[in-house]
């Protein structure tokens, strides 16, 4: 797996599972451009790269917003060349203050469907082009195994997540004529920033981890829920990113893939 | 050119791997660094695997293995323990369209039924069942069972093979949970049209079947099937299956088990 000489565009690239795969993506040669809408972590993180790979450019995107993904579409080119991998990782679990709320508000679920699906969207949108013009190209979204069926307390987040993956699979149709290959992952239980905050909604929500500290309920999940008995790591993601972005895997589309530690099969 | 060698001084066994796509996996496997056991009752096509393996640089050598037989996956597993001191990897691939004849029936018989559960679902069960214990023992392995993406869901047609590959998924998730807090991971590859023995038998099958194909070679009729179901607009390889099956062999698949993975050009998304 060698991806000297191709072009990486990671949005939420700039901490926690991104991150991983920006880094990941770098120690195989790949320039890397990270899309985020956090300007500073974005810089730290594309200096990191830099110093792997020696190309990298950072590109404050809010995903939301169509202008920007078209801007970011136009710098990707303009700094480090066309993309040959769209990796769509930004995404959110709810709006400000969700997490310490005992119900969904519409604000939850306008704000979490419009950064993790219409968001999603705006970014293939502004990439496909210049894919289509090659005849090549690779995407892969970034799902949850709580897409795969609903979750308590997370029903926002959770159907955001299922409608990553059917877009997944309606642009693997769209572009497959094109040699463009999109595929999804859904990592399962990870402890990032964004676990943090599921941690604290859990504690406050579902009478079962009522009491308990994020990390409680993390490590309570993970020996209850968790086949393998451990958790997943942001690196356990990006290897499968790494799989599905090269050309071992030129036949394989549409799929949605559980890095979960067999939480949920299929 | 920079390769992850995953399989440096490891061993795997592939069940069917003298021919078609175990054949496929057996060689991508030893591209990676793999000694391959290839378990297989065809010996002329497993001798000429092994040669090939061989001539790459990794050690092989041919086991005579009937999957349906618990005593004949034992010894094969033993004996590869014997001669190359660990075990790694074991690849459930060995599998059959139906009993000796199909491809000239409309209906499968009860004979079908019990062939094709016999290999490719018992099968699979022998091979995990006889390595099991060590890999337990050993607290690590990896098993990949070949599924079919005709396993996803029925349709019309040849049923009895069609079951045969769902029972292949539910048994790979079964021994995946079985398995987890051990260090093993169990997963399947659901591959989709590949142009191998087995469908040579099967665009056999259709040609004595259906008469909208009589008039077809059986590789017209399997390239008419790509063209018409597969959305990339390509057959799927051998290559292409031993490079998933590598993949969820390997350290980079870790925290992935109890998976189905389609290989098959985007014919059915999961």
């Amino acid at each position: 797996m060698n991806f000297t000489g191709q072009v990486a565009v990671v949005t939420g690239g700039a901490t926690g599972i991104g991150r991983a795969i920006v880094l990941k993506l770098a120690d195989k040669g790949a320039a890397v451009m990270i899309a985020d809408i956090n300007e500073e972590a974005a810089e730290v993180t594309a200096a990191e790269v830099a110093e792997i790979s020696g190309s990298s450019s950072a590109f404050t995107t809010d995903v939301t917003n169509v202008a920007a993904c078209e801007g970011l579409a136009q710098a990707t080119i303009d700094s480090v060349g066309p993309a040959d991998f769209l990796i769509n990782n930004a995404g959110i679990a709810g709006s400000p203050g969700w997490q310490t709320r005992s119900h969904s508000t519409e604000d939850d679920w306008k704000l979490t469907y419009h950064v993790n699906v219409i968001g999603m969207s705006n970014v293939t949108s502004a990439f496909q082009q210049q894919m289509i013009k090659r005849r090549s190209g690779r995407i892969v979204n970034l799902a949850s195994v709580a897409g795969r069926e609903g979750r308590p307390s997370l029903s926002h987040y959770s159907a955001s997540k299922a409608a990553v993956i059917s877009l997944t699979q309606s642009t693997a149709l769209e572009l497959a004529r094109f040699n463009i290959t999109v595929n999804a992952i859904c990592p399962g239980l990870l402890w990032t920033p964004m676990w943090e905050q599921v941690g604290d909604r859990y504690a406050h929500d579902v009478p079962a981890y009522e009491g308990m500290t994020p990390r409680q309920v993390f490590d309570t999940m993970i020996a209850e829920k968790i086949p393998m008995q451990k958790e997943q790591t942001p690196e356990d993601v990006a290897d499968a990113v790494a799989f599905f972005v090269s050309d071992d895997a030129k036949n394989i589309t549409g799929q949605a893939l559980n890095v979960d530690g067999g939480f949920y099969m299929r | 050119m920079y390769l992850t060698m995953d399989f440096e001084g490891k061993t795997a066994v592939v069940t069917g791997g003298a021919r078609g796509i175990g054949r496929g996996i057996a060689l991508e496997l030893a591209a990676l660094g793999s000694n391959v056991v290839i378990a297989d009752m065809a010996e002329e096509s497993a001798r000429e695997v092994v040669a090939e393996i061989k001539a790459g640089g990794t050690r092989s050598y041919y086991c005579e293995t009937d999957v349906t037989q618990q005593w004949s996956t034992d010894d094969m597993v033993e004996a590869a323990l014997e001669e190359y001191g660990q075990l790694d990897v074991l690849v459930n691939n060995a599998g059959v369209g139906g009993s000796s004849g199909f491809t000239t029936r409309k209906k499968p018989l009860v004979e079908d039924w019990q062939a094709t559960f016999d290999v490719n679902v018992y099968g699979m069960v022998n091979g995990t069942q006889s390595v099991e214990k060590y890999m337990v023992d050993r607290g690590y392995g990896k098993i990949v069972n070949i599924s079919s993406i005709s396993g996803r869901v029925g349709r019309s047609g040849f049923a009895s093979y069609a079951a045969s590959k769902a029972a292949a998924i539910n048994v790979s998730q079964a021994w995946a949970y079985k398995l987890a807090s051990h260090g093993i991971n169990v997963n399947a590859v659901c591959p989709g049209l590949i142009w191998t023995p087995l469908w040579q038998d099967i665009a056999k099958w259709r040609k004595a079947t259906d008469e909208q194909n009589a008039g077809m070679t059986p590789r017209q009729i399997f390239q008419q099937t790509v063209s018409e179901s597969v959305p990339l607009g390509r057959e799927q390889t051998p290559e292409d299956i031993g490079k998933a099956v590598a993949f969820l062999a390997s350290d980079r698949a870790r925290s992935i088990t109890g998976q189905a993975l389609n290989v098959d050009g985007g014919i059915r998304m999961n």
